[in-house]
């Protein structure tokens, strides 16, 4: 088959300190998506390491990998990923039904309405709008309180207008204190970032802050 | 919590692909069908057999003349049971409470005035109405000299009295058996029918008066008899097995030249084939079952193919991968569980059925029957929903997320 080593990422080195608001920019092909898997728990690095709320996380068993990704990551994907079938609320409960805990259905209310979606709790997928579920996907990344809230492109299916109005949803989050990384292709997308990291061929181009 | 919230995924999965589903568990349902309906079947036949032979009265047995098959067989001499024999049972096998020549005779002509009809015919003891807990209920049974002297007395069962459109008031009035003159004394109480054939269809007169009627059958007699209690049947049988060798003369190595056969041995018969049915039942279940399991199989392994990208979220929100196996698992389960349902639903429905038919004995479907229904569906969607579920557990988050 004659299958090529890609080297995805190499000798990248990142620190993201906590209530950043990151956006992560670069050409397709680049490594953003993989950079972001990495830091979402869903791929681990052939090599490196990767520290997450003081803990080095990159060669942990399988089920604890699966514990950290529900309870201290939000992870927000361009094409949505909801349930077609379940209701806005039961997709937003979706994470907590895995780490269990109390008032399952009153956390869901609340990140719901965090995002703006108080009225539509009973509505499914197929019954709303673009730009609503990928609010109710957010909803469901900040279910846990996650320490980190990772988004890849996530106005990537949206118009311009309502991926605005996504954007202008982050910034707000950012405020009341969350961390999050976005990836994007969009130049006015990165403005709203306090530190845009380019990536060019797997390492980090350019760093800076503004 | 996640269990019920994987059976509501799980009956939600099953809601949406209706169709799907219930072609999937036909074999299941087919399985579980077929041993409720066996089983309560069986069941039935066996209280019904029981109960018969309780009619028959408790710790009875028979024994008849008989040639056994073979070499040994040909080289006895002649077989026969005379009165003799009888005389002898009576008064020296203590474990034996009665004893009763039966001389049975398939058809004999029975006629009075110009109806004729046929019935059996039965030459007996005074003794039999005890031995087969048959009793005489309007008029009076044989009396000890009515055997003695053979008076020209008979009994009469109650299909007889319907066959010749009678009453109760023939007791007392004369008939003919096979041209001889005979006075009815008393009529036999009734007793039903047993697998379609009627029990009341029988005439009793003494044996000494069959003797009479019927030479030849004077050295080809059977006996009923009963033991004095359940417990000492089998001494009773090994009573009369050696008390009729020593009569007959036989050696060690030779056969017996009759056959005794108790109640219980009678029983243990019919539980035998019992036991076949029961293995033909297996083997339906079996080949019904391992469809169902392979339908459920693939029908599971579609269903994690489809689900790809969903069993990539679930992951990338905190599932761990026993969370994903138990929630396919669920699936599977489910699936055949409610075919089982069905099954168990349509057992009853065929039990129904078939009892509608005039000669089936009532079906009595045992709740042991209606849980392994249950347990073996499940338990298939167990074995084979596992293979689909470990295939949806190992699922590389990424790798499923990326899935078209
Ligand atoms: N499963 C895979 N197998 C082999 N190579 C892969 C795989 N996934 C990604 N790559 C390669 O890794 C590199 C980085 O891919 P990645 O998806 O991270 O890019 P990206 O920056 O997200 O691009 P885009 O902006 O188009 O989404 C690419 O060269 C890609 O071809
Ligand atoms: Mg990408």
């Amino acid at each position: 088959m004659g299958e090529e080593i890609v080297h995805a990422l190499r000798g990248l080195d990142l620190s993201i300190g906590s209530n950043e608001l990151v956006a992560i920019m670069g050409p397709s092909g680049s490594g953003k998506s993989t950079l972001m898997n990495i830091l979402g728990l869903l791929d681990v690095p052939t090599t490196g390491q990767y520290w997450l709320d003081g803990r080095d996380v990159a060669q942990l068993p399988q089920s604890e990998l699966a514990r950290v990704r529900g309870r201290q990551i939000g992870f927000v994907f361009q094409t949505f990923e909801l349930l077609p079938r379940q209701t806005a609320l039961r997709n937003v409960e979706l994470p907590l039904t895995y780490s269990g805990g109390p008032n399952r259905k009153g956390r869901a209310i609340e990140a719901l309405e965090r995002v703006g979606l108080g009225n539509r709790m009973g509505h499914r997928p197929n019954q709303m709008s673009g730009g609503q579920r990928q609010r109710v996907a957010i909803a469901r990344a900040l279910v846990q309180k996650p320490s980190l809230l990772l988004a890849d492109e996530p106005t990537g299916n949206l118009d311009t207008q309502t991926g605005e109005e996504i954007l202008a949803l982050f910034t707000e989050l950012h405020q009341q204190g969350q961390t999050i990384v976005i990836v994007t292709h969009e130049p006015d997308v990165a403005e709203r970032c306090k530190r845009i990291v380019r990536i060019r061929d797997g390492q980090v181009e350019s760093d800076e802050s503004c | 919590m996640l269990i019920l919230a994987n059976v509501q995924n799980a009956l939600e999965q099953l809601w949406t692909h209706k169709l799907r589903s219930l072609l999937t568990v036909l074999g299941i349902v087919i399985a579980v069908a077929s041993t409720i309906t066996v089983v309560g079947v069986i069941q039935g036949f066996t209280s019904y057999v029981s109960v018969f032979l309780q009619n028959q009265g408790t710790n009875a047995m028979w024994v008849w003349p008989f040639r056994p098959p073979g070499e040994a067989g040909k080289r006895l001499g002649r077989v026969e049971l005379d009165e003799s024999d009888y005389q002898a049972i009576a008064m020296n096998c203590p474990a034996l409470k009665r004893v009763s020549p039966l001389l049975r005779r398939q058809s004999a002509k029975v006629r009075v005035g110009r109806d004729e009809i046929t019935s059996i015919l039965e030459g007996v003891s005074a003794d039999y109405h005890p031995i087969r807990n048959f009793f005489v209920d309007v008029g009076r049974p044989f009396s000890a000299v009515d055997v003695e002297r053979g008076h020209h007395v008979c009994v009469l069962g109650r299909e007889v009295l319907r066959k010749l459109n009678a009453g109760e008031d023939i007791v007392g009035e004369w008939l003919l058996i096979d041209g001889q003159r005979f006075r009815v004394i008393g009529l036999l109480e009734e007793k039903g029918s047993f697998l379609g054939a009627s029990q009341d269809d029988v005439v009793l007169i003494p044996y000494t008066m069959a003797f009479k009627m019927y030479p030849a059958v004077r050295r080809k007699i059977a006996l009923t008899a009963s033991a004095l209690n359940e417990l000492v049947v089998p001494e009773a049988r090994a009573q009369v097995v050696n008390l009729l060798r020593r009569r007959h003369s036989l050696e060690a190595s030779q056969p017996n030249d009759f056959n005794v056969l108790t109640q219980d041995e009678i029983l243990e018969n019919f539980n035998k084939l019992s036991l076949v049915a029961t293995a033909v039942l297996s083997g339906i279940v079996g080949i019904s079952l391992l469809v169902g399991g392979i339908g459920i199989m693939n029908v599971m392994l579609v269903s994690v193919t489809e689900r790809t990208r969903e069993i990539g979220l679930r992951k990338a929100v905190g599932a761990r991968r026993r969370d994903i196996c138990l929630q396919f698992l669920t699936e599977a389960v489910a699936l055949s569980v409610v075919g089982g349902g069905m099954g168990i639903g349509l057992g009853y429905g065929l039990c129904a059925l078939a009892s509608l038919h005039p000669q089936m004995v009532a079906v009595i479907v045992p709740w042991w029957a209606v849980v392994l229904g249950f347990g073996i569906s499940a338990g298939t969607g167990v074995v084979f929903g596992l293979v689909p579920a470990i295939k949806a557990a190992l699922l590389n988050p990424i790798d499923a997320l990326r899935h078209e």
